[in-house]
């Protein structure tokens, strides 16, 4: 049995490679175990294997196999992404994800933001009008895949809402406070629910 | 290919069509015992097998691969996001096409979508993803055959897997296939188009070499168990030795793609 503390291998290991047995290896991303059998790859990439966490009943090394490449992210419940507003309605505003974590998408993904998920408080009371216009760069977490058309996207905390948006006279606003932005060509104070950054 | 054209290039006029004396030649050594293959192989001897990753830059992954004058180029697309008419599901979906370019066969033809190899190269390699990784999206396989010198449809599937593990789509294990002609009492590995066309079956596997398990058989004519058995071993064994080309052309590429960074 060898045991390497945070190493990673030269060589890359392809699918379907043998890490292990899944006696001594527990398998974490990139890795898949059969039953009472091995570890094996399941992308291209490099080995690294990560000490256990310190709580946890399962005390095996976890095994991961990290791309070498950008590969393509998918929004999963949990993450944060960025996304461009393209609707606003009565209940609901539409949104293209861009973003996923720190990676950009090759191909947008579709995710609405419902008015109950807009902020925590008072979410009854939501406007969506005052909240987010057509347009605007927003940090939000995805809560769920959501139904066969598009991803449940949620704002409700402190440091999601608009990221970035353009005033009606087309300058990109700079915002002074919780629900306000201001544009510094005309002044004027446009309602959304920024994020704090 | 040989092609037999008559004398000095002024005075006869081309034809696609090989002498027809030389065909009919053919046809009658074919079930000879000692009959040699066209290009010298034995029988028992696939065609040498080139593969190379990150051929198509606007894919999220692809592979071109030949087998002999055999050609093919694969990119794959995705995950991402099912069209709007797609029901939900919380299993990631393949769609596969395979088309043939208008140059592939020696006679000029209408490059259009070949549905029975789209729907076994979608069988083949279902099996072989990992679907729960992507729920709701779709990854979109095409391939296209550039040129077409026989055993297609398995040089088509070992591609299209190594294009899968380009894009870096989670898959259980690299898949390879590879074909095997049934001549009279021969049976020879890795056919070309003309002993394809005169074959009296044949057999193709398509192989998880890791995992040891098929994930597709196809048979056409008439087998006898003990002959099945025969060809498939002959034919696993053949996969293997291709899974370890296939994964050394990954290593390589990974490599690079490091030295780079």
């Amino acid at each position: 049995m060898v045991m390497e503390e945070m190493n990673q291998e030269s060589t890359a290991v392809t699918p379907g490679e043998i890490l292990g047995k899944a006696s001594s290896l527990r398998p974490g991303r990139g890795a898949y175990a059969v039953a009472g059998g091995d570890v094996y790859a399941s992308l291209t990439g490099r080995r690294s294997i990560l000490p256990p966490p310190p709580d946890s009943p399962d005390q095996r090394p976890i095994v991961e196999v990290t791309g070498h490449k950008a590969h393509g992210v998918v929004p999963e419940p949990g993450s944060t992404v960025i996304a461009r507003v393209k609707k606003v309605m009565a209940k609901m505003a539409s949104a293209d994800i861009m973003c996923v974590g720190e990676k950009s998408v090759r191909e947008k993904f579709t995710g609405i933001i419902r008015q109950q998920d807009v902020r925590a408080t008072e979410i009854d009371k939501v406007d969506m009008h005052s909240s987010f216009r057509a347009g605007d760069i927003v940090r939000a977490s995805v809560l769920s895949l959501g139904d066969a058309r598009a991803y449940y996207l949620s704002t409700a905390k402190n440091e999601l809402g608009v990221v970035s948006a353009e005033s009606a006279a087309g300058a990109t606003m700079i915002p002074i406070s919780w629900t306000e932005m201001q544009c510094p060509m005309s002044g004027q104070i446009e309602q959304r629910k920024v994020a704090k950054v | 290919m040989a092609t037999k054209r008559g004398g000095s290039a002024s005075s006869t006029t081309y034809s696609p069509w090989s002498n027809q004396k030389t065909r009919r030649q053919k046809r009658l050594d074919l079930k000879d015992p000692d009959w040699v293959r066209a290009d010298g192989r034995l029988f028992h001897q696939c065609r040498p097998a080139f593969f190379r990753t990150g051929a198509v830059s606007a894919a999220a992954g692809s592979a071109y691969a030949e087998l002999g004058d055999t050609k093919v180029i694969v990119s794959v697309f995705g995950p991402r996001e099912s069209k709007k008419a797609m029901l939900y599901s919380d299993v990631g979906r393949l769609n596969c096409n395979v088309s043939y370019t208008t140059f592939a066969t020696s006679v000029r033809e209408q490059g259009s979508d070949h549905k029975e190899y789209s729907s076994t190269l979608h069988k083949a390699l279902e099996g072989a993803i990992i679907l729960e990784s992507f729920p709701k999206t779709t990854v979109d396989v095409f391939a296209l055959v550039l040129e077409s010198s026989g055993s297609d449809l398995p040089l088509v599937v070992s591609c299209a897997s190594l294009a899968l593990a380009d894009a870096g789509i989670m898959m259980y294990d690299l898949v390879t296939a590879v074909s095997l002609s049934c001549h009279g009492p021969n049976l020879i590995l890795d056919p070309l188009v003309e002993e394809e066309s005169h074959q009296d079956g044949s057999l193709m596997v398509t192989y998880m070499p890791s995992r040891v398990e098929v994930t597709q058989l196809t048979i056409t004519g008439e087998w006898s168990v003990s002959r099945i058995h025969e060809a498939m071993n002959l034919c696993i064994s053949a996969c293997s030795r291709l899974g370890d080309v296939m994964r050394s052309c990954l290593k390589e590429a990974a490599a690079a793609a490091a030295d780079d960074t």
